[in-house]
């Protein structure tokens, strides 16, 4: 029965920051497996096909980033991000080059376990995808692109919709104006952040109780948003 | 380039020998070549005290010359007839050497003095972070060294009620313990100047929420009012520090006032600023120069304990001043204080129209 507990690579040369995550992550019932350096997390990455991967940006060896991209070459296995606060910018990087979630240090185990839940829940319904989404007082239906707000018909632009697919495609994971541009408003807009400002806060005008303290389209500063929903 | 303040004294030495020429010819058919000689005399005085060695000495050489040319017979020669007048030119000599020698020294007495204070004020700062550090980062440590090792050593023989206290008390303490150090790097990566500004152009309400929830904890013994207008334009900054910013004038409004009362968060445009303002209704603001309240480890209560280490009104202003605006403090009538937040607004891009969807 062993092999149905969710497996969790650990790439992270601290051994205190190992042990404390291995202690945590085991007490959650997940198997873990450890890799002290950059390279050797890239090939247990293979051999022991782990459910969800941890990495620390700050390897001695290779760049946490390069071992996000040598995952991602051949694996759509969800990746957690650990960095520094000082590393803003290759948080971001790490984030458009594949990685689906962040956690900066120094962190509570309680914010790393929420991430991890959510990633693994993302992985495994990503087929089934959300299409409807439930706000504490809004409704939108993507597929069928109609939404109502406290039980009334409200109308959202082409680009809203789009906007509020993106996030919800990464449900609860965070998703960066780099992605979001790309997506909604093509590669050519990747440094147009502006346009994300002025659209998340229409949206947020439309959906939010209260848009200055959004509950679902929560702003992660420098780096993105994530759509969170009651479920 | 010469100092130009000696080329000054030169100057003023021969203004100074024929002024005293001046007066000395106008006395001399009623005076004795005494007190003339002490006219020049004067004159030297006053150019070795205002002046250095050089400027002294040319108004010395110039006034002997000039007393023995036209006052000393025979007169039209630089010869003396009568040598007790070369006593008086070697005296005049002197007394200006002598006086610029003292004044040289009561000058270098003076800037000795004053590099004493600079560094005396360098080590009252350094004993003051010293002291705010000891406390402020002792306490959380003494904490969390003595949880740890209770939890590591007698864990087991513990309730399970102690030794989640402890534990949540470890994770309190070092929570704190990693805002206080963020707020040192912080302050030392201004004052190095190794901070880029990542700009980018952003809302207020953007920055507001997510301060807002990041404090949310931390507030909740408040009334928060927040009134951001919704025609707000774009301002373009580094949103990560701004929400810095903002999270300090919050924190400290809520550190110095009392649980209940109302801490308001407004914003407003104001000629080509945007100015945000953060006003609480506590005691106030400290009497005399309200401006003291950003210097590093000020502490707004004299009793200034378990506050924080007086750095966040400090990193907030140097983080409003490298976006090139600034942070005023004022006091409220009625008692509390209130701090605005001023940006520079630029012209804000533009974003393509779009046609509804039906």
């Amino acid at each position: 029965m062993t092999e149905l507990r969710p497996a969790i690579l650990v790439v992270e040369d601290e051994p205190e920051i190992r042990r404390f995550l291995r202690a945590s992550l085991g007490a959650e019932g997940y198997r873990v497996v450890e890799s002290a350096t950059g390279r050797r997390g890239i090939i247990d990455a293979g051999t022991h096909k782990p459910d969800l991967v941890i990495v620390d940006l700050g390897l001695p060896d290779v760049d946490g980033l390069d071992v996000v991209k040598g995952i991602r070459e051949w694996s759509t296995v969800p990746i957690l991000i650990l960095s520094a606060r000082a590393q803003e910018r290759s948080k971001v990087e790490a984030l458009d080059a594949g990685a689906d979630d962040y956690v900066t240090k120094p962190f509570g185990m309680g914010e790393l376990l929420a991430r991890v839940r959510v990633a693994l829940r993302h992985a495994a319904r990503s087929r089934i995808g959300t299409n409807v989404l439930e706000l504490e007082n809004a409704t939108v239906d993507l597929e069928r692109r109609t939404a109502t707000r406290d039980g009334h018909d409200i109308r959202l632009t082409p680009i809203e919709f789009r906007l509020l697919a993106c996030l919800a495609k990464h449900l609860g994971m965070v998703v960066t104006h780099g992605q979001l541009l790309a997506e909604v408003w093509g590669p050519t807009h990747r440094d147009d952040t502006h346009y994300v400002r002025i659209y998340m806060k229409q949206l947020r005008e439309k959906l939010e109780k209260d848009p200055v303290r959004p509950r679902h389209l929560v702003t992660e500063l420098g780096v993105g948003y994530r759509l969170l929903t009651d479920e | 380039m010469k100092a130009p303040r000696e080329l000054i004294g030169y100057a003023w030495a021969a203004v100074a020998t024929a002024a005293a020429t001046v007066a000395g010819l106008a006395m001399a058919a009623r005076f004795d070549l005494v007190n003339i000689a002490m006219v020049y005399l004067v004159s030297v005085v006053v150019i070795a005290l205002r002046y250095s060695y050089g400027p002294a000495i040319l108004a010395s050489i110039a006034s002997v010359a000039a007393l023995d040319y036209l006052f000393v017979p025979p007169l039209g020669h630089f010869s003396v007839s009568d040598v007790q007048y070369l006593l008086t030119f070697v005296m005049v000599l002197v007394v200006a050497l002598v006086i610029s020698y003292l004044v040289e020294s009561v000058r270098r007495q003076a800037r000795a003095q004053s590099t004493l204070e600079v560094e005396a004020e360098t080590e009252r700062i350094r004993s003051t972070l010293l002291a705010s550090i000891s406390h402020d980062l002792r306490t959380p440590l003494a904490v969390i060294v003595g949880a740890s090792s209770t939890l590591a050593e007698s864990g087991e023989r513990l309730s399970a009620e102690d030794r989640h206290a402890l534990a949540a008390s470890l994770f309190a303490q070092s929570s704190e313990l990693t805002e206080h150090v963020a707020k040192v790097l912080q302050m030392t990566r201004f004052e190095t100047g190794t901070i880029a500004l990542a700009r980018e152009w952003t809302t207020v309400g953007e920055i507001a929420g997510s301060v807002l929830n990041r404090l949310k904890e931390r507030m909740a013994a408040h009334r928060l009012i927040v009134d951001l207008p919704n025609d707000l334009p774009l301002v373009r900054v580094d949103a990560s520090l701004i929400e810095q910013a903002l999270g300090n004038l919050l924190e400290n409004g809520a550190t110095h006032t009392p649980p209940g009362t109302v801490v308001r968060l407004s914003a407003q445009q104001s000629g080509d600023q945007l100015v945000v303002s953060v006003v609480d209704y506590g005691d106030g603001l400290p009497d005399g120069d309200v401006e003291q309240v950003f210097a590093k480890f000020h502490h707004r209560s004299t009793a200034g304990t378990g506050s924080g280490m007086g750095l966040g009104l400090a990193i907030c202003r140097a983080i409003a001043r490298l976006h090139g605006g600034n942070v005023r403090a004022e006091r409220v009538p009625g008692g509390g204080a209130a701090f605005h937040l001023a940006l520079p607004i630029e012209k804000p891009p533009t974003v393509p129209d779009e046609i509804f969807a039906t």
